[in-house]
């Protein structure tokens, strides 16, 4: 309902279409406002790719990877609002739970330009969807082979 | 001219600031203004069937999606004459139970508590006490369990219709819960021992409390809606007492009594008008707080969170253990044309909801008054009585006092239209 927000949930959508093989053998969960419940999804997991979308001063479509350790040494400004962001969560996992470090985790962030309320992804997000589909399908292959 | 500004109000839910006008080194004028964009809910919810305003409605808050499940299908069912069964009852009860845990535990340890300890948020607070801010998600993880046992989901859960559920939850998933519950229920006594420590400042406010009232049970879905002033009214009536109006500054609607006055939704109003309706559970643990009620203090809300969280533990435990699913799952619906009333408890206090329908069943009006707009006025009021304090400090001093004091409300902004930049400033005359 917020534009590019959905970002993420058309990324994966995509990727699961264009790479069913590769869809089939991992765990695909599409979280809706997970917030802390972030966590429990990443319990027991031996990698996760995160895909969202992300505010950035960098052009919108912008696509940022962010591996384990730069993840690890997330410092959040603040934990703002009843919704708790990717940053933030996995900066208080990190900080409660040492089974967290075994996870790799790599998040895939699109820089968004319209978080208004409405359907649709701005052209500018949408023309740089294609592009984080293959990236993280690459990311994948690479950690089930 | 002397200003004050504060960029953001963390942890609370939605955008809006606080103006405070100072003339003379006097108060002037306090305003919430609350600019996160209207959400026209009511708006495009007519013309739908019906059935799809349970999952529709459930949309307009991450936090409390049951709650507005809850109190649409009721406001429906009223005005369709549909009765639902106990076991449809008992089901909508413990999915309300998992809704309050989630929601309190989030609001007291990662909310309100970092405040009162001195903490700039939930990830300081854990850095210093990590075995607290664990449990608190363990907590809060049943209460998102039960959501999703019974709805699918822990976010947004879909299972529930007008007339009942779509299908009952299988028995073993609810059992299943049951050792955590058990777990939740003795930490949740820990954390009323924990509330009663915690350094509270003093504030006492002579509010008006408002909440669903009902003899034999705690109440959440059902009941009549009770003032401390002693007046009684209907849900159908709530109209004719308690009213909303716009105001220029805000895009959330506040709430007012007939008679213009503010009034307090809520916990402490819950457990101030409700007390004697807790489970024995949570009945121990109150006369164990050895509480002086009627709680006056906003901020001591997070007690009655603490004691609340007690008795929907202890109610999901019983309601599991007795759960006996049989029948239909929800009520067959004849359509007319009608129009219904439907209250319930959301976490922050009450949530009314009214519908008008036609003969086909699709919607042809609505209106929410959900909880905040109902206590935007009282939070103003609350920061005049605070404002001098405010306006002493530096602006950095100024801001947390004023966040701490709108975050005791858990106001949910969103849901209201739906916070906080602070702006102190000298009013020249003229």
């Amino acid at each position: 309902m917020r534009r590019d927000d959905a970002a993420g949930l058309e990324i994966v959508r995509l990727w699961q279409v264009q790479y069913p093989l590769s869809a089939a053998r991992v765990k695909v969960e599409f979280c809706d406002l997970p917030g802390l419940a972030l966590l429990d999804s990443l319990v027991g997991m031996e990698a996760a790719v995160l895909v969202d979308a992300i505010r950035s001063s960098a052009p919108p479509g912008t696509v940022i990877r962010l591996g384990p350790d730069e993840l690890a040494s997330f410092t959040p400004e603040s934990a703002s609002s009843h919704g708790w962001g990717i940053a933030e969560t996995l900066h208080l996992g990190f900080s409660l739970y040492a089974w967290l470090a075994k996870c790799k985790i790599t998040l895939f962030g699109i820089v968004g330009k319209d978080f208004e309320l409405g359907a649709g992804l701005s052209p500018e997000v949408h023309s740089g969807v294609q592009k984080v589909v293959e990236l993280i399908d690459r990311e994948i292959q690479s950690l089930i082979n | 001219m002397k200003t004050i500004e504060v960029p953001a109000l963390a942890r609370v839910e939605g955008e809006g600031g606080l103006y405070i006008g100072v003339k003379d080194n006097q108060v002037v004028e306090i305003r919430l203004d609350i600019y996160e964009p209207p959400r026209f809910f009511e708006g495009f919810l007519v013309g739908r069937f019906l059935q799809e305003v349970p999952d529709i409605t459930a949309r307009i808050c991450g936090i409390c999606p049951v709650a507005y499940q809850m109190s649409s299908v009721a406001a429906l069912e009223k005005a369709l004459g549909v009765e639902v069964t106990p076991q449809v009852y008992a089901l909508r009860r413990l999915m309300y139970c998992g809704e309050y845990i989630e929601s309190h535990a989030l609001h007291i340890y990662l909310l309100q508590a970092p405040d009162l300890l001195g903490q700039p948020s939930a990830l300081d607070l854990a850095a210093i006490a990590p075995d607290v801010v664990r449990n608190a998600l363990r907590m809060k993880k049943i209460g998102n369990e039960i959501l999703k046992a019974i709805g699918g989901r822990s976010v947004h859960p879909v299972n529930a219709c007008v007339g009942g559920f779509y299908r009952w939850p299988d028995a073993s998933s609810l059992k299943a819960l049951l050792t955590e519950l058990e777990w939740g229920l003795e930490a949740a006594k820990e954390t009323v021992r924990w509330s009663l420590i915690l350094p509270y400042p003093d504030l006492e406010i002579d509010y008006e409390f408002v909440a669903i009232h009902h003899p034999e049970e705690y109440a959440v879905m059902h009941g009549d809606v009770f003032s401390s002033t002693g007046k009684k009214t209907s849900v159908a009536d709530y109209e004719m007492r308690y009213f909303e109006e716009h105001v220029e500054r805000s895009n959330a609607l506040h709430g007012h009594t007939a008679n213009g006055g503010t009034y307090l939704v809520g916990p402490l109003a819950r457990l101030n008008l409700n007390n004697a309706q807790l489970l024995p559970a949570a009945q121990a643990a109150l006369q164990g707080a050895k509480l002086d009620l009627p709680l006056r203090n906003p901020y001591k809300s997070l007690i009655a969170r603490a004691i609340e969280l007690v008795n929907f533990y202890e109610e999901a435990i019983q309601l599991i253990e007795n759960y006996l699913p049989e029948g239909p799952a929800h009520a067959a619906l004849t359509f007319k044309a009608g129009e219904g009333t439907g209250m319930s408890e959301a976490p922050r206090g009450l949530l009314y909801h009214r519908y008008k329908i036609d003969e086909q069943g699709m919607v042809r009006f609505v209106k929410i008054v959900p909880p905040t707009a109902q206590n935007l006025p009282r939070i103003e009021a609350d920061l005049l009585v605070l404002a001098p304090k405010l306006v002493d400090m530096q602006q950095d001093q100024a801001t947390i006092t004023a966040e701490h004091l709108v975050r005791s409300y858990d106001p949910c902004i969103s849901c209201a239209t739906h916070f906080l930049k602070l702006r102190v400033e000298n009013v020249r005359d003229g």
